[in-house]
């Protein structure tokens, strides 16, 4: 099974991110890490390899720090990795994003002659949480979707997928090759070896840049993204109330209890 | 494609068992502050099976029109399917905003509704700004502790997805809009996906995004046993339980119950968080709510931050005592 999941580095979301004094999001001194939810991702389809065989092919669109993310997808289950790199596709929205992975999973399979089976994305990105570049790219490639996973198995081509709703879960099957997001799953992703690491660094990790991806790619970039962000604000801070510590837990239930009477929050 | 040549603002009214869900509504008031600003018209889309009640309740709210795909095969939420059909109305009724809640359906739907279209999209806007046509759209970035305005440009259509409890529910309207049935067809080659099963885990469904009253629990409350305080205080409360990330990996309680930034984002008229310390995965998902109270052994905990009354206790202990005094007060209501 040809397996591609598709990442983003981002701001270690551990960390609280304020404004700078220019009004722009402080991320000196962040770390930059794999988005958490395409961590999942990786793992699911990493065991999903592991039980039916194939090999994972993981590929993001960024600048040149986005090697390191790649380099620990290589260390804990992909066999190749590419970073989607140009200056012509910096500042593109999600859609923008969407065309140039669409148009690099073309460009991968034209090259090794093995279409993917399936395309894993996370959910959401822990920075923007728009959740829109894995559905989009699903309409781009016209290819089925199913979003908010948290298992999935495949067997005689077709993919069932766990799927989380409000109730439980739901089973949806569908053909694959398809696109799916993946939310929390109930296991943890494995982390990198001494040896898995040394060997990640040593595979290659090929740029693929505008000129690689041809004329089909569409509008990208700063100048073709839909949506731009005019201004940054920090929210309001709520005015903390009031703290009460009495003898007993008795008496401290009692006062609280009293002031949200008298709040009308009961 | 031209910019505004279209006219209206339609928005998508969820329904969950035929009911609109909180949020459906909210988005009416955003989809009329909108359409007033721009001088334009509101209509409001339902999709489902036996819709006639939930129809006429949203005709009452304020919307210009209310159009209604009501068919025994949209009984059922099928994601290929609403998109299907929504993009259809879309087509049909040329609007200049499209509003859905950010539920599960709305992140699924709406980006490859905007992708469809060719237009930009914008997730979980907690505030609008509204000039001659022209909309700044604020949503949260890093878990909320940052806003981003933004604005859709080049877009036949601007999309959003709403946030629950970021905007009030419009009042009852003077008039009550025309309701008009349509039947919307969806393609059958464009039905790619299958439910085979829905399973249902839980034995009442968890409905966090519309409680009134939410009572969650952290890594504090330190056991399954004692998690069920926060179980019978929210019982007591008429409310919904709630779970920090912590709590749940535990294994106290489902992951359904999640609040926060990887859960739900709620806005109740009370939250009560037991043991919780507060970080900003957590907050981000409840600082929305109308009031707050907290119970945290350590004095210097974040969650005090947000909270209008905090208890410095064990919430073990307190819970009990809490549940008390909740007792007696309504006894003397």
């Amino acid at each position: 099974m040809e397996i591609l999941v598709c990442i983003k580095q981002v701001p270690d979301d551990a960390a609280e991110i304020r404004l700078k004094a220019d009004g722009t999001p402080d991320l000196d001194g962040v770390a930059q890490v794999v988005n958490a939810f395409d961590t999942y991702a990786l793992e699911m389809a990493t065991r999903l390899k592991e039980a039916v065989g194939g090999e994972i092919t993981v590929i993001s669109v960024g600048g040149e720090g986005v090697r390191d993310a790649l380099k620990t997808c290589l260390a804990v289950g992909a066999q190749h990795a590419f970073l989607l790199t140009d200056p012509a596709f910096e500042g593109s929205d999600s859609l923008g994003k969407a065309r140039i992975l669409a148009a690099a999973k073309a460009k991968l399979e034209e090259k090794s002659g093995k279409p993917f089976d399936l395309i894993f994305c996370g959910l959401e990105a822990t920075d923007k949480a728009t959740g829109q570049t894995g559905a989009q790219l699903a309409e781009l490639l016209n290819l089925p979707l199913i979003t908010n996973l948290t298992d999935i198995s495949y067997e005689n081509g077709t993919v069932t997928a766990k799927q989380e709703t409000d109730f439980g879960y739901n089973l949806i099957d569908s053909a694959a090759p398809c696109v799916v997001t993946v939310n929390t799953p109930a296991y943890t992703p494995r982390y990198p070896t001494i040896k898995s690491k040394l060997a990640a660094k040593k595979m290659p990790i090929d740029p693929i840049s505008l000129a690689d991806l041809g004329e089909g790619l569409g509008k990208v970039g700063e100048k073709a993204a839909l949506t731009r962000t005019v201004r940054f604000a920090e929210p309001p801070q709520k005015v903390a109330g009031v703290k009460i510590k009495e003898e007993t837990c008795e008496d401290s239930a009692r006062r609280a209890v009293a002031m949200m009477v008298e709040a009308k929050a009961l | 494609m031209e910019q505004n040549q279209n006219q209206n603002v339609l928005a998508y009214v969820e329904t969950a068992g035929g009911k609109p869900v909180n949020v459906g509504l909210e988005l009416l008031t955003l989809a009329r502050t909108i359409a007033d600003a721009a001088g334009q018209k509101v209509t409001a889309a339902l999709i489902g099976s036996g819709l006639d009640e939930a129809a006429q309740r949203v005709a009452a709210l304020g919307a210009d029109k209310v159009v209604v795909v009501d068919d025994p095969a949209y009984t059922a939420f099928s994601m290929d399917e609403y998109t299907g059909v929504l993009e259809q109305l879309v087509k049909d009724e040329k609007p200049a905003v499209f509003l859905m809640g950010n539920t599960l359906q709305g992140k699924g739907i709406v980006p490859r509704l905007a992708a469809r279209f060719e237009s930009g999209c914008v997730a979980d806007v907690t505030a609008v700004s509204a000039q001659d046509g022209a909309v700044r759209w604020t949503t949260p970035r890093f878990g909320g502790t940052v806003l981003a305005e933004e604005v859709i440009e080049n877009s036949a259509v601007q999309f959003a997805t709403v946030r629950t409890g970021a905007f009030p529910k419009p009042e009852a309207a003077q008039n009550t809009a025309p309701v008009e049935k349509k039947t919307v067809l969806v393609p059958a080659d464009s039905i790619r996906t299958k439910i085979r099963e829905a399973v249902k885990e839980l034995t009442e469904s968890v409905n966090l995004e519309d409680a009134d009253v939410i009572v969650s629990g952290g890594r504090g409350m330190g056991s399954a046993e004692n998690f069920k305080l926060v179980e019978e205080l929210a019982a007591l409360l008429g409310g919904v339980v709630g779970a920090t990330r912590p709590a749940i990996e535990e294994g106290w309680v489902s992951r359904a119950h999640q609040v926060g930034q990887s859960g739900k984002i709620v806005a109740p008229k009370l939250y009560i968080a037991c043991g919780i310390s507060g970080a900003t995965q957590h907050v981000s998902g409840m600082s929305s709510s109308g009031f707050v109270v907290a119970i945290n052994k350590d004095e210097d905990a974040a969650i005090f931050d947000v909270a209008n009354v905090g208890i410095i206790g064990d919430a073990v202990k307190v819970i009990p005592a809490m549940i008390e005094e909740i007792r007696k007060a309504k006894a003397e209501v």
